[in-house]
């Protein structure tokens, strides 16, 4: 490996090679920030400019495009509430609180950086670790996923802190939303209403803009002071967010892992593993720590996460030409077209070409903390707008990313159906994450059941006749009487402080 | 007052047209509607799309809409106005399938063609270190003795693959239970650890993990598929006739617009997609991801389609004897 690396060092160090890859994460941290897009409409819409590109300079270019991306949802998370991506839904819960507390340029700081740093570790279990973890992840089939998935759908019990039952409501709310298109079983069509529109469901991204963006924006509408303008302020580009994101090195390393470890599970992607990644975060961290409130360790986690997922999807991509999401898909797509084909012999056969990826994907990540860390300021400045000028700007701008997933109107009026569905969740003090978990879990959990007991002769003995799968039920039953326990010592505690007020719940 | 006002508009209209310079087609963004999710195929189709867009002279997004086999897409593109800005990316699924299925109300005849594009052929496989069964002949003896006891996938349900499969199963009496997938890549990946006993795969699938599959038999018995899958025993090298020939059991496309968009502008699309596919570099790319391309204008759709169509009829009828077969296992 070291040898490869070597080898694809002359291809990476060039300057069309390094500008590209600058170039990606910067357009990566523009598409990802814009709500609606995202780090794979980046890859697609660039990749008929990356094939006529040298092969590694290419690849640094749309890789890099996935890394800012992954990281851009963030900034618009952690500063307006409105997670440009999926992947950054998770990252409000305690990113927007920081902001609020006056701490808008550290939150945002150490989301590039965990960003980075959790990029980077993604990168090095893509390097050394790669056969390892490929092998492992390929005795994952529809039993694992099956598990996996309900192990998700507990985390909303941890993400729902302080309103559990609500918590769950709403995420039995995303459940049911999943079910809505065709059935890939019976290839028969669920609430649709005849709809022609709604034959593949609601698109996910659709219902996040929703929720969360047009809520959040009609909020700020009713709560008035549209034309002051709010005192923030200015903010130098400082690296001293990098050593704070240090402090959190356990929460680093273990978020980290989660987010590799879910890139390289074809299919379990980005959003879960930040969800993941926080409700581990969240479940041994002190109460003082104030998850949910704007902890540092909150943006720590689920940054860290998602952009581990990247390097971790890359994963079963190279080693065995296996797409881990689908941005890798196309990824795969770009290297075939450039004339190579991932899997164990490109590593023989051309193991400058793989050496140049992993040396892109790792210096992506370097420039994101740099890029990110220099533009901090800009984002910043965001806040210091007038809502007036804002509000309209953000609308717009969720109107158009909406739009440009499918050029349909009617995800246009999906975006307003679950606008005034978020408000109304608003209103009700009831908890949102749980919505887009429900409505990512749901498709994975029917589909991947119903498959295993086809595939099973034995009912759900399946469940338990394999090693892994068993070893997950397990980890589920511990889970469930963790959440448990921890609502005990939730309660406890708040008998020990006497503070009825202090139950304030949460709405993201 | 209102039969003049109209007579006013009318009027100023008809003084106004020659006002209005006669501008070239196009003048803005063609969409190409893409029935799947993104992915390699996807990517195929943007290569394309970049060199029409290079003959045409303004940007060709492709847009992907997945949905109901393809059906979606389809839809969502015959709802647009028929102005040559929306072109359809013909899969058979959606273009032929479906409609069979009972799934769509309309037949290929209703879609105005441009160029074909490229086909895809595809075989069965097993593992490569599985060797309960030496030939295709072998694995469907055991299918036969064994009814429903295997477990196979062609990744969605009721697409192409599924069809092909069942009708290879029917004509050797075998039963076997279809796992349907969203995504092929998961099929593969659970063939290769061993969950599946055997599944449809493709030539791009193939090529990459060559080691990792034994090719028993490839559906197409055109000389290039087997060749493609290096050499594999073919339907055509089985003893009894399976009624799969030519395009039929393989997976190709077409690229239409509305029935209705004006000819002028339907010619100029034609000549540049037939002038695209003739590139080089669009040739070798589409090669270079496991796909061929096809050479047929649009003057051969109606035949090259129709002659298709009575087989998959035949297809679509084995999937529901396949049904039946799993039914009276229950």
């Amino acid at each position: 490996m070291i040898q490869a690396l070597m080898s694809g060092l002359d291809l990476m160090w060039t300057p069309l090679s390094l500008g590209l890859t600058v170039l990606g994460v910067v357009f990566g941290l523009i598409v990802g920030a814009l709500p609606g897009l995202g780090p794979l409409m980046g890859i697609v819409l660039m990749l008929p400019v990356a094939i006529t590109l040298p092969p590694v300079a290419a690849m640094g270019f749309l890789i890099a495009i996935a890394v800012g991306g992954s990281c851009g949802g963030s900034i618009s998370a952690i500063l307006l509430r409105i997670p440009g991506t999926p992947l950054a839904a998770a990252t409000l819960l305690d990113g927007y609180p920081m902001a609020q507390n006056g701490r808008a340029a550290d939150a945002t700081g150490i989301a590039i950086s965990a960003s980075a740093l959790g990029g980077l570790f993604g990168g090095i279990v893509l390097i050394f670790f790669s056969p390892l973890l490929a092998s492992f992840a390929s005795q994952f089939a529809p039993p694992e996923y099956t598990m996996l998935a309900l192990t998700g759908l507990i985390a909303i019990a941890v993400v729902s802190e302080g309103s559990l039952l609500k918590g769950l409501i709403v995420g039995a709310m995303g459940l049911l939303i999943a079910t809505i298109g065709t059935d890939e079983f019976s290839t028969g069509y669920r609430f649709t209403f005849g709809s022609y529109d709604m034959l593949n469901g609601f698109h996910i991204v659709a219902i996040v803009v929703g929720v969360f963006a047009i809520s959040e924006m009609t909020m700020q509408v009713a709560s008035g002071g549209l034309n002051d303008r709010p005192a923030v302020g200015a903010v130098r580009p400082s690296f001293r967010t990098f050593l704070l994101t240090l402090k959190h090195w356990v929460n680093l390393i273990r978020s980290s892992a989660i987010g590799a470890f879910f890139g390289a599970l074809p299919g379990a992607g980005g959003t879960i593993s930040s969800f993941a990644a926080y409700a581990a975060a969240s479940a041994v961290a002190k109460p003082e720590e104030g998850y949910g409130k704007g902890a540092e360790g909150g943006v720590v986690a689920t940054e860290s996460a998602n952009n581990a997922t990247v390097g971790g999807s890359l994963v079963p991509s190279l080693a065995l030409g296996v797409p881990g999401d689908a941005s890798s898909a196309v990824l795969i797509g770009a290297l075939l077209i450039l004339g190579f084909f991932p899997g164990p012999q490109m590593f023989q056969q051309q193991p400058e070409i793989v050496g140049g990826v992993f040396l892109v994907y790792l210096f992506s990540n370097v420039a994101l903390l740099f890029v990110g860390i220099l533009a901090t300021p800009v984002f910043v400045w965001v806040l210091r707008l007038k809502k007036s000028y804002l509000i309209p700007v953000v609308l717009l701008l969720c109107a158009i990313g909406t739009f440009a997933l499918q050029a349909s109107v009617f995800d246009l009026w999906v975006m307003l159906g679950f606008g005034l569905l978020g408000i109304l969740l608003r209103l009700g003090n009831y908890p949102l994450a749980p919505l887009v978990i429900g409505a990512i879990l749901g498709p994975l959990l029917e589909n991947n059941l119903r498959r295993s007991l086809l595939i099973s002769r034995e009912g759900f003995w399946i469940f338990l006749d394999r090693p892994v799968a068993a070893t997950l039920v397990a980890a589920n039953v511990l889970l469930i009487l963790g959440a448990l326990w921890m609502g005990y010592r939730r309660r406890q505690l708040k008998k020990k402080m006497q503070e009825p007020n202090n139950t304030a719940t949460r709405s993201a | 007052m209102f039969k003049s006002l109209k007579k006013a508009m009318a009027v100023a209209l008809i003084a106004l047209c020659p006002l209005v310079a006669k501008a070239e087609y196009p003048e803005r963004t063609i969409n190409l509607v893409y029935p799947w999710g993104p992915g390699l195929t996807m990517s195929i189709s943007q290569i394309l799309a970049e060199a029409m867009s290079d003959e045409l002279g303004v940007a060709m997004p492709v847009i992907s809409t997945p949905g109901a086999a393809g059906t979606k897409g389809f839809l969502t593109a015959m709802n647009r106005p028929a102005d040559g800005y929306t072109l359809i990316d013909g899969y058979v699924a959606p273009l032929v399938l479906q409609p069979l299925l009972g799934n769509a109300d309309w037949t290929f005849k209703d879609f105005t063609p441009l160029h074909s594009a490229f086909s895809n052929p595809f075989a069965i496989a097993i593992r490569k270190d599985n060797d309960r069964w030496a030939s295709f002949e072998e694995l469907m003896a055991y299918a036969k003795e064994h009814p429903g006891d295997l477990r196979y996938s062609s990744g969605s349900r009721n697409n192409l693959p599924h069809m092909v499969i069942a009708k290879t199963l029917q004509g050797f009496g075998a039963v076997a239970q279809n796992i349907p997938y969203n995504a092929d890549a998961d099929a593969m990946s659970d063939l290769r650890s061993g969950v599946l006993d055997f599944a449809f795969i493709n030539v791009a699938e193939y090529q990459t993990k060559p080691d990792a599959y034994k090719v028993l038999i490839v559906l197409s018995d055109l000389e290039g598929a087997k060749e493609s899958f290096n050499g594999a025993p073919s339907i055509a090298d089985l003893a009894i006739d399976l009624g799969l020939s030519g395009l039929a059991p393989m997976g190709w496309n077409w690229w239409l617009v509305h029935s209705d968009t004006p000819p002028e502008r339907v010619a100029v699309l034609r000549k540049a997609m037939a002038t695209a596919m003739a590139r080089d570099d669009v040739q070798q790319a589409i090669k270079r991801l496991g796909f061929v391309p096809l050479k047929w204008d649009w003057d051969q759709y109606d035949e090259v389609v129709a002659q298709v169509q009575g087989q998959l009829t035949e297809m679509g009828n084995a999937l529901k004897w396949e049904e039946e077969q799993l039914s009276k296992l229950k």
